[in-house]
């Protein structure tokens, strides 16, 4: 059974970045997207890099064509060294969803966020 | 075991043995114009490098332009027992470095009308290449149209000097036309010169075996553009044939790509795959000239990271200096009936499959 643990306070997620905080000695970005808020382990799973730390964004969406449809604007986060983009609520790497960082379901009471593991 | 040359030059002595297939403006150009060298030279930008020894061998002597054929059946078609030589002509696909994009498309008009008329019925074994100049993708693919249709001909060929990277879109419409005609797009070491002024990353080198040895440069950059424009999205049946450019290099460039695609995919959002799968599925290396490390487990190793069991394609080059001879090509033995022949089948899809059989 997952345990809570507290993470910060909901005035310290910014919108357009991740809060990062340390919880039980691990590193852990906290997001705030339009569904609530999530957290990710702020360790790559490509070379080990701060991937909370990079720029929260959206990227272009698969077509067919030579068609640049900008979209998921906020639900992204290129990781702060390689740039690989990685899915805020699944944690999944968009090139290869095998690849993720480990993902925290995310309380709040109040306030105050908790994340779960 | 079952042959396929993937790279067979059919040479003529002089270049004059085109002038019945041209016709007005052009024939008077090609017969009266300026021409880089004496009369029977092929009209091209030359090179900055000179061969210090010239281009054949020097056992392959031909005085008569029935030689050409004559030569290339005894000391290669017969004796190495090759079932089927793709041709690759010479000097033509050097059109791609005139300006003159008519004059390219008519003398690559009048070498295919030749190559289909004096070489094809000379042997059953032969399977011709038609050449185009790629500097006026258009009139390259109304002469895709034109003659692609001859159930002899299994591919359209251009040079690899090129005046910019084959997946650019400029050049659509050649890959639009392989595809209707069902024929694979092979590009040959050559063409540097002329209008292809960039062969060599950071400009001319200086002595032939230097330049010789990173003419493969080029080919990389074709082989990342066609990857990253997403040709083999638009056209997935397309089969890319690289011919004569090295191999060795290919693992090491697709490490690169999938490495840098999968940061920055946002840029080309219709790949859906890495580009080393388009690699796999849709681009071809012809052997010739493979590299030769003294530790052969080098060269198997970095074949093995290419997937080189079913990308790769035998090619001899004959005639010319850096020929590899049948008997000797230093590949993993238990891939030989794949890349000698069977790979080649998958590719060049006009060829008879039973070929193969009656071979064995």
């Amino acid at each position: 059974m997952a345990n809570k643990h507290f993470a910060c306070k909901t005035d310290e997620v910014p919108a357009d970045a991740a809060k990062i905080v340390t919880v039980s000695n691990m590193p852990i970005g906290v997001f705030k997207l339009d569904d609530g808020y999530h957290a990710l382990l702020n360790i790559c799973p490509h070379k080990g890099a701060a991937l909370c730390e990079g720029p929260v964004c959206g990227t272009t969406r698969e077509t067919d064509s030579t068609e640049f449809v900008y979209d998921r604007a906020g639900e992204i986060v290129r990781c702060a060294w390689h740039g690989w983009e990685f899915d805020i609520r699944s944690g999944e790497f968009l090139v290869d969803s095998s690849i993720k960082t480990r993902r925290f379901d995310v309380s709040q009471e109040g306030d105050a966020l908790y994340v779960h593991f | 075991m079952f042959i396929v040359d993937c790279d067979c030059h059919n040479y003529w002595c002089s270049a004059t043995v085109l002038e019945p297939y041209m016709e007005g403006l052009f024939k008077d150009m090609f017969v009266r114009g300026e021409r880089t060298g004496p009369r029977g030279a092929f009209p091209h930008g030359h090179r900055p490098w000179f061969h210090p020894e010239g281009f054949a061998r020097h056992d392959v002597n031909p005085v008569a332009e029935d030689d050409n054929y004559l030569i290339m059946k005894e000391k290669h078609l017969d004796k190495y027992k090759i079932d089927v030589a793709i041709l690759t002509g010479d000097e033509p696909i050097e059109a791609s470095t005139l300006a003159n994009p008519y004059y390219a498309n008519a003398l690559c008009k009048a070498y295919n009308d030749y190559m289909i008329d004096y070489w094809l019925p000379k042997d059953e074994r032969f399977w011709g290449s038609i050449v185009v100049a790629p500097q006026d993708p258009h009139l390259a693919a109304a002469e895709i149209r034109r003659v692609g249709g001859h159930p002899r001909v299994v591919q359209v060929l251009v040079s690899h000097g090129a005046a910019r990277p084959y997946g650019d879109p400029f050049y659509h419409p050649i890959y639009e036309a392989c595809a209707e005609m069902g024929l694979p797009f092979a590009m040959h070491l050559g063409g540097q010169g002329g209008i292809n002024s960039t062969p060599i990353g950071a400009g001319p080198s200086t002595f032939f075996w230097e330049t010789h040895a990173i003419l493969p440069q080029t080919a990389m950059t074709h082989m990342a553009s066609l990857i990253a424009h997403g040709v083999f999205e638009k056209w997935p049946e397309l089969k890319v044939v690289i011919i004569e450019c090295g191999v060795a290099w290919v693992p090491s460039v697709l490490w690169r790509l999938d490495a840098n695609y999968k940061a920055l995919r946002k840029e080309t959002p219709w790949l859906k795959r890495l580009p080393s799968e388009y690699f796999k599925s849709n681009i071809r290396m012809s052997t010739q000239p493979l590299e030769q490390p003294e530790n052969i487990q080098h060269l198997w190793a970095t074949l093995e990271a290419m997937d080189g069991e079913n990308t790769l394609m035998f090619a001899s080059d004959y005639p010319h200096w850096d020929y590899d001879d049948v008997n000797k090509l230093h590949i993993p033995p238990a891939w030989r009936e794949k890349i000698f022949g069977l790979n080649a089948l998958d590719v060049y899809t006009r060829l008879p499959r039973p070929m193969a059989h009656a071979a064995e």
